[in-house]
């Protein structure tokens, strides 16, 4: 049976030496819902994934690693359950000076010792020496996927997005331990295979970790997708510096382990791609004479737009449609909806250029650009001047830094969360009993914005309801309300940074009272134009025309 | 508005300009607080709770306004190395508490996410990262630190480290109790007195370590006093004094105004009125400004805490001040925050049994991974030996992860279970 580990610091060696092969823990479930019984539900992802596979009895030995607090309880629950035949915490020492190796030889000689105990085998260390294989040298440019334990799901969205190759430096993929000297003696095995073990370049649980630096000094490393998991502590902040000062594009994913997501994920990677080869030519080849006409479609979760646009790149008609029932039903409409207004047939049409969540299921269109390079465009040709975009939409807030040709710099997304997003103010609204647009307005009469500290919505709706029982008047719910969306926007904006002119896009834009409160939070003005919500169409447009 | 949250938006927004400035305000608002603490200090609360309100308020305003002579700490170091070389444990969880008691945490909370720290961090840690961005908090002389109890101690530290950029001693503290691990830390110890006297100028001698385990022994004799009379009196409380008593016997574990405190404790509790209210063993950290929670526990006889597993961790292990090295290692390895979740259920047992209690809350802290890990294993087990156990998901100190409708609902409802179950268990 194959011995399942959670960590680079995991002695699979030593196991070689028991005759024993060894594996990384490797999922991507649908949920947690086996797990929930056993585990507090804020638990990263990872932690209850082993511990409902362990408990289902998918695991039959099982070796962690006092890596964190998450794998510390995942030992308590699966050891208690009993369902593993063999299931062991291996206690990694903090740092990885001598005290360090000293101490953790003793605790690898006690893991042997247990081991052998439970399988009744003799360690043979010829078959341990055996075990250690020379790292080949990587002598192509990659894209590092760098940061926390990524499952082979999350591997395969990146890896799908770019041409060039992922290599898979996260905590349990960046594993390479040095051979051992052959002159060791018996004795110094494992203490040197300690200092081999805690020489790898160190995780970021360390409390030196000024060697991880050496993932960014590889001159083959061509961009770099940092992954965290939520509830993971260790990566975010490092992630934040990283993204600071990285000399190569850079782009920060988080997941919760499951499937789930993975439109979201795709998008962001997609958007990567884009700026890390190089704004690809992505409109069909054809010639463009002034007459050209060309559609953009942003088929967003709450609204499908449309831009038709001629070659001299003027607005020749527009729609905006919610979205109902498929996105290529939705986008057919819209896109006829613009047509009926222009007065002109479908066929004059040359080329369309699809952007948004639905953009790969519309299938008459030419190509697809991601709503990011998109909205960048769309934004540019608004407004040359705008260097900053914050777009909140239906179904997620970005914050988008561009260069005076429209062309992406730099990036930032809310996660798998509806705070902050069109989708939180609707369920406000329904909360409050108010329209939305009565929304838009209600928030100036207020006198004193109350505090909605919740930064979660389905907090946040608790918070709103004691709120209403406790008769607080309706514009300073909706005034505090703003401010919480703001807060949460702001710092997404600071993220990528707030320069020059800053434009807002999305339907959101349309609601005066989230606009000015996110003015007051970045200490900024934002300039929203008429079109703002046609944003995403009109990149659209922009690149069939290109 | 009141006065508290005035103040606390007065120094969050002062710190983004002049942090220098709203430091000296936080300071002055300080000053002015334990000023009223010691001239009207609650009436209801008893003598010693009303001088260690004074007495920590005294602490955190020492550690930030004469940070030179201070080293920021975690709450399992062991401070004995530093206060009795007379440096001020300049306490990372007190002064995020002390933050957020001011109502300025938000602040805090808002810088320490912009510098990429998740919010699913533990918000004692993240208020003292946001706060240190802001540079709101002052240098300390040095960093005395170690893993336990959490990880929040490694992502915080190492960062304080190079963002105050002074020297920095690490404990390591292996997962298993053992005495190889017990021999391992004392081995690390015995190099703190040599790092403390080099970066501050005096070094706690051998025999300064042993006179403060006398004090601890004497300390740990009182408090114990305190905690064997829990099943018949009550001394007034509320949760703030249950967050001070925290201070007295953890950060300032060995001290006069540790011994002091459990002192007066033990001969207040003998004077107490006789009380059968219902009593409750709280694990793990205060939620001292919780509505729901402050309400349901503060002066109260008919429902209180009898004892906080936090607190008593710190006087669980024998004392031996002929052995000082071996005694703080040891309390350190058989912390029931370190290693496996059984120790913490044992120990949360032998409260239960001690003070009679009713029943057990855990304070499932929003963010910290390793009691939120726990808490399925250890409800289960203390509900099989007997004790209703209530896992209480909130947060002590930043608000916006707590819903207070739930918590109150759910803290109620589990005193009325506790209640019916008393009714039965008499009739």
């Amino acid at each position: 049976m194959t011995v399942i580990y959670t960590c680079k610091y995991a002695p699979v060696e030593l196991f070689a030496g028991f005759g024993e092969t060894c594996a990384p823990f490797d999922d991507a479930p649908e949920d947690f819902a086996a797990a929930d019984e056993f585990v507090h539900p804020n638990l990263c992802g990872f932690g209850k994934d082993v511990v409902q596979k362990a408990l289902s009895g998918a695991i039959d030995q099982l070796v962690l690693v006092n890596c964190c607090d998450t794998n510390r309880r995942v030992f308590d629950i699966v050891k208690a359950s009993g369902k593993c035949r063999f299931v062991y915490l291996l206690d990694l020492p903090h740092c990885a000076d001598a005290c360090a190796i000293d101490r953790f030889a003793f605790e690898l000689g006690k893991l042997a010792r247990a081991y052998a105990a439970f399988s009744g085998k003799a360690f043979n260390a010829t078959a341990f020496r055996a075990a250690f294989a020379p790292q080949p040298p990587v002598d192509y440019d990659y894209v590092g996927l760098v940061g926390v334990r990524a499952n082979h799901y999350t591997e395969q969205v990146v890896q799908a997005a770019l041409s060039l190759p992922v290599r898979n430096l996260t905590c349990t993929g960046l594993r390479s331990v040095a051979p051992l000297d052959d002159a060791e003696d018996e004795d110094a095995l494992f203490s040197a295979y300690a200092a081999s073990l805690l020489g790898q370049i160190p995780c970021a649980r360390m409390e030196r970790t000024g060697g991880r630096r050496q993932i960014l000094a590889d001159p083959h490393l061509t961009g770099i997708v940092y992954h965290t998991l939520r509830f993971c502590d260790y990566y975010a902040p490092e992630g934040a510096r990283w993204h600071a000062a990285a000399q190569v594009p850079f782009l920060q994913i988080e997941s919760d382990y499951t499937k789930s997501g993975s439109e979201q994920l795709r998008t962001r990677v997609e958007a990567f791609a884009e700026e890390l080869e190089g704004a690809q030519k992505k409109g069909p080849a054809m010639t463009i004479t002034e007459d050209t006409l060309v559609a953009g479609i942003d088929s967003g979760s709450t609204s499908t737009d449309v831009v038709i646009m001629n070659g001299k790149r003027e607005i020749v008609a527009s729609a905006i449609i919610p979205t109902r029932g498929s996105a290529s039903a939705s986008a057919e409409r819209s896109l006829q909806e613009a047509l009926d207004q222009a007065g002109i047939p479908r066929k004059s049409i040359a080329a369309v250029v699809a952007t948004g969540y639905g953009r790969d299921a519309i299938g008459s269109t030419d190509s697809s650009v991601t709503e990011i390079t998109c909205h960048a465009k769309g934004a540019h040709y608004l407004n040359p001047q705008v260097r900053t975009i914050v777009d909140i939409g239906g179904q997620d807030s970005k914050a988008i830094a561009v260069d005076e040709h429209g062309n992406v710099t730099s990036f930032a997304m809310n996660d798998k969360c509806a705070a902050g997003t069109g989708r939180f103010l609707e369920m406000m609204a329904r909360t409050l009993g108010v329209e939305l647009a009565e929304m838009s307005t209600l928030g100036a009469k207020s006198g004193h914005a109350v505090s909605i500290s919740s930064t979660c919505s389905v907090f946040a709706e608790s918070e709103v309801v004691s709120l209403v029982a406790n008769d607080m008047p309706l514009p300073d719910i909706v005034a505090g309300l703003n401010r919480s969306v703001a807060r949460r926007t702001a710092a997404l904006a600071k993220r990528v940074g707030v320069n020059d002119t800053c434009m807002m896009t999305g339907g959101v834009a349309k609601n005066e009272g989230v606009v000015r409160a996110i003015e007051e939070a970045m200490g900024h003005a934002l300039v929203v134009d008429d079109r703002a919500q046609l944003a995403g169409a009109i990149g659209a447009a922009l690149f069939a025309l290109a | 508005m009141n006065v508290v949250s005035l103040f606390g938006r007065l120094v969050g927004e002062q710190a983004a300009t002049n942090p220098e400035g709203a430091r000296k305000i936080l300071l002055a608002g300080y000053a002015a607080q334990q000023a009223k603490l010691s001239v009207a200090p609650n009436p209801r609360l008893p003598k010693s709770r009303q001088r260690i309100a004074v007495d920590t308020m005294k602490l955190v305003r020492n550690a930030l306004d004469h940070p030179e002579t201070a080293a920021a700490t975690s709450l399992f170091t062991p401070t004995e190395f530093l206060h009795t070389a007379g440096v001020t444990p300049y306490s990372v969880e007190v002064i995020s508490a002390f933050l957020a008691g001011t109502q300025c945490e938000q602040y805090w909370l808002r810088d320490a996410e912009q510098a990429g720290f998740p919010e699913t961090l533990c918000s004692y840690h993240r208020t003292f990262l946001g706060a240190l961005e802001s540079g709101i908090l002052p240098q300390p002389k040095s960093i005395v630190y170690t893993n336990i109890a959490c990880d929040g101690n490694m992502v915080t530290f190492p960062h304080a480290e190079e963002a105050f950029n002074v020297p920095a001693f690490f404990i390591d503290v292996p997962w298993e109790h053992s005495e190889d691990s017990v021999a391992f830390v004392a081995d690390r110890l015995r190099q703190l007195p040599e790092f403390v006297g080099d970066v501050h100028g005096t070094a706690p001698t051998d025999d300064d370590l042993s006179r403060c385990l006398v004090r601890e022994q004497r300390c740990a004799a009182d408090y114990g006093h305190y905690l064997d009379m829990q099943p018949t009196r009550y001394l007034a409380n509320d949760m703030t004094s249950e967050m001070y008593a925290m201070v007295a016997l953890r950060v300032m574990l060995g001290s006069e105004l540790s011994e002091s405190f459990a002192r007066r404790l033990a001969a207040e509790i003998d004077a107490a009125p006789e009380a059968d209210g219902l009593r409750l063993v709280w694990m793990h950290v205060i939620p001292n400004m919780l509505p729901p929670i402050v309400s349901a526990l503060s002066f109260n006889d008919r429902a209180y805490i009898a004892a906080t597993d936090i607190i008593v961790d710190g006087l669980a292990t024998p004392i031996d001040p002929a052995k000082p090295y071996e005694t703080l290692a040891r309390r350190m390895v058989y912390s029931a925050y370190n290693g496996s979740t059984d120790l913490r259920i044992e120990r949360a047992l032998d409260l239960c049994r001690r003070t009679h209690a009713d029943g057990v809350v855990y304070f499932a802290h929003w963010g910290c991974k390793m009691t939120l890990g726990a808490a399925h294993l250890a409800k289960t087990a203390i509900e099989d030996a007997g004790y209703p156990c209530l896992v209480l998901d909130g947060d002590g100190c930043d608000r916006v992860n707590t819903s207070e409708g739930q918590v109150a609902t759910r803290l109620n409802a589990f005193l009325e279970l506790l209640e019916a179950r008393r009714a039965e268990q008499e009739a």
